[in-house]
């Protein structure tokens, strides 16, 4: 079975369930007809950990799930390492997303 | 891929209020501090009973005093008990547990400490003799075959890490969709972990009052957070998720909901109150912590529950069987006495909807009987939630 995954054609970030070392060449196929992407890591990937599909600019909302899961707080480049280090929540007092309304 | 109607009913044990067990407890009841010992004592010398406890009981008021109440009289009115012996400190606290009870049409039998006239070993006499009555006429009763609709769900993931978002709670919320489909209920809980992710759960509400409901509960939390002068994120998600590189609660959420699948929801229960009747999948505004969490979920009802972990969590119902299910490959060849469904490779489970036609089929396997390593372990426990300070 496929071991990173891109959850949705609109993810910042893929995952993968196993490490993975800086260096190596990774290709993601969807989901989605889109063509499939290939890049290289810039950093060692432990197991379960994300990784940047694309450069990434500080300040930017990351999309996993199809979903905004956070702030970058530092540029990423491609096959950059996504975790602690440099994004954070944007949930909580200092949450700047839309706050969701019960009227849809 | 469809299920044969044959596979889509499990075994159990017929109750006098109509709903279904899955298993045959006698309970051995303490709703206050002052005879949980005696209680623990009472199920230790009786096999086949088992004791739910808490250290308090007196000097509760209002909501807190409510909730008390509402999830031991609903844990003592679960399905899968067969029968209780009530042990409180007061002649009118047992009887009032014994007189919900009583209102399920499950055997029950009041005991109290001044009843014993203060002696606890009196106490636990009477104790052991009620429950090995009971014990003797639940052993009479026989299993018959109910159809799913029968089921009440509860779903918990504790200790996530990657896979869990990604693969097992998929799968779980598959295996929810198809019991909700066959008439069944399914519910999950832990308010706080749908932070980030609420506006997809209100955007599957029944209606704009349950959507209502989903985003007031999640900013209820964030408001106790909040007061507390506490950060929401600050405890989630926790180190185990992070090792495991979920990074931040959002993130953490997204994954956890997929546990429910991607179905209507069809309302929000306060912590233990009993869905309504008919299928469908509920939220439960209950804390986070899984002790806490699925103890007000088995006190609503449910018989059985779902349990997905990345890194392991060996935690689980004690009246409720707890299937543990992980995607994590490592996780799954490690603790081989905790994961009751390995469900870390997909493919060679022959896909997506194939694994979760398995692991419906092997929930119910242990409805009908089959032991999950929680229970042979013996990791149950339950826990009620505290409201407020006692006076």
């Amino acid at each position: 079975m496929t071991n990173v995954h891109r959850l949705h054609p609109d993810d910042d970030v893929a995952t993968t369930l196993v490490a993975l070392p800086r260096g190596g060449v990774v290709r993601i196929a969807g989901p989605g007809p889109g063509p499939a992407l290939e890049l290289t890591l810039a950093d060692d990937i432990p197991a379960g950990h994300k990784f940047a599909l694309r450069a990434l600019p500080a300040g930017s909302r990351v999309r996993k799930y199809g979903e905004a899961i956070g702030v970058l707080r530092a540029d990423a480049s491609a096959g950059a390492w996504v975790h602690e280090h440099n994004l954070a929540s944007d949930v909580g007092p200092s949450s700047t997303r839309a706050q969701p309304s019960s009227s849809r | 891929m469809s299920i044969a109607p044959a596979e889509l009913a499990f075994t159990g044990f017929r109750r006098g209020d109509g709903r279904v067990g899955v298993r045959n407890h006698v309970l051995v009841l303490s709703p206050t501090g002052l005879t949980s010992a005696a209680a623990a004592r009472v199920a230790s010398l009786v096999e086949g009973t088992l004791a739910v406890t808490t250290g308090y009981g007196r000097g509760q008021v209002g909501a807190d005093a409510d909730l008390q109440f509402r999830t031991l009289a609903g844990l003592a009115t679960n399905p899968n008990v067969a029968a209780v012996v009530v042990m409180a400190a007061a002649d009118d606290i047992s009887q009032r547990y014994a007189d919900a009870i009583a209102l399920a049409q499950k055997p029950v039998v009041a005991l109290s400490l001044p009843g014993a006239r203060e002696d606890v070993l009196t106490l636990v006499d009477q104790g052991v003799r009620a429950a090995t009555r009971f014990v003797r006429e639940a052993s009479a009763l026989r299993r018959e075959a109910f159809a799913l609709s029968a089921l009440t769900v509860a779903v918990e993931c504790g200790h996530s890490d990657a896979s869990s978002g990604i693969v097992a709670n998929p799968l779980v919320g598959r295996m929810m969709e198809l019991l909700v489909a066959a008439g069944g209920r399914a519910m999950f809980s832990e308010t706080v972990e749908w932070t980030g992710a609420e506006h997809l759960l209100a955007a599957r509400a029944a209606d704009a009052g349950v959507a209502a409901r989903i985003l007031a509960a999640v900013a209820a939390r964030e408001k106790l957070y909040r007061d507390a002068g506490a950060d929401v994120r600050a405890q989630n998600p926790g180190p185990q998720n992070r090792a495991g590189g979920i990074t931040t609660l959002e993130e953490k959420a997204l994954g956890a909901i997929a546990k429910g699948g991607r179905q209507p929801i069809r309302g929000v229960l306060a912590p233990a109150q009993a869905p309504p009747a008919g299928s469908g999948l509920f939220l439960m505004d209950t804390p986070f912590f899984s002790p806490e969490s699925m103890t007000a979920m088995v006190a609503a009802g449910a018989q059985l529950v779902v349990f997905t972990t990345g890194a392991g969590n060996s935690y689980a119902s004690a009246i409720a069987p707890t299937l543990k299910v992980s995607a994590n490959a490592q996780t799954c060849a490690r603790l081989i006495e905790q994961i009751d469904f390995a469900a870390a490779d997909v493919d060679a489970g022959g896909g997506f909807e194939a694994m979760a036609a398995k692991g419906l089929a092997q929930l119910v396997e242990v409805a009908g009987g089959t032991l999950t390593f929680g229970e042979i372990v013996g990791e149950g426990a339950e826990v009620v939630s505290r409201l407020g300070p006692s006076m």
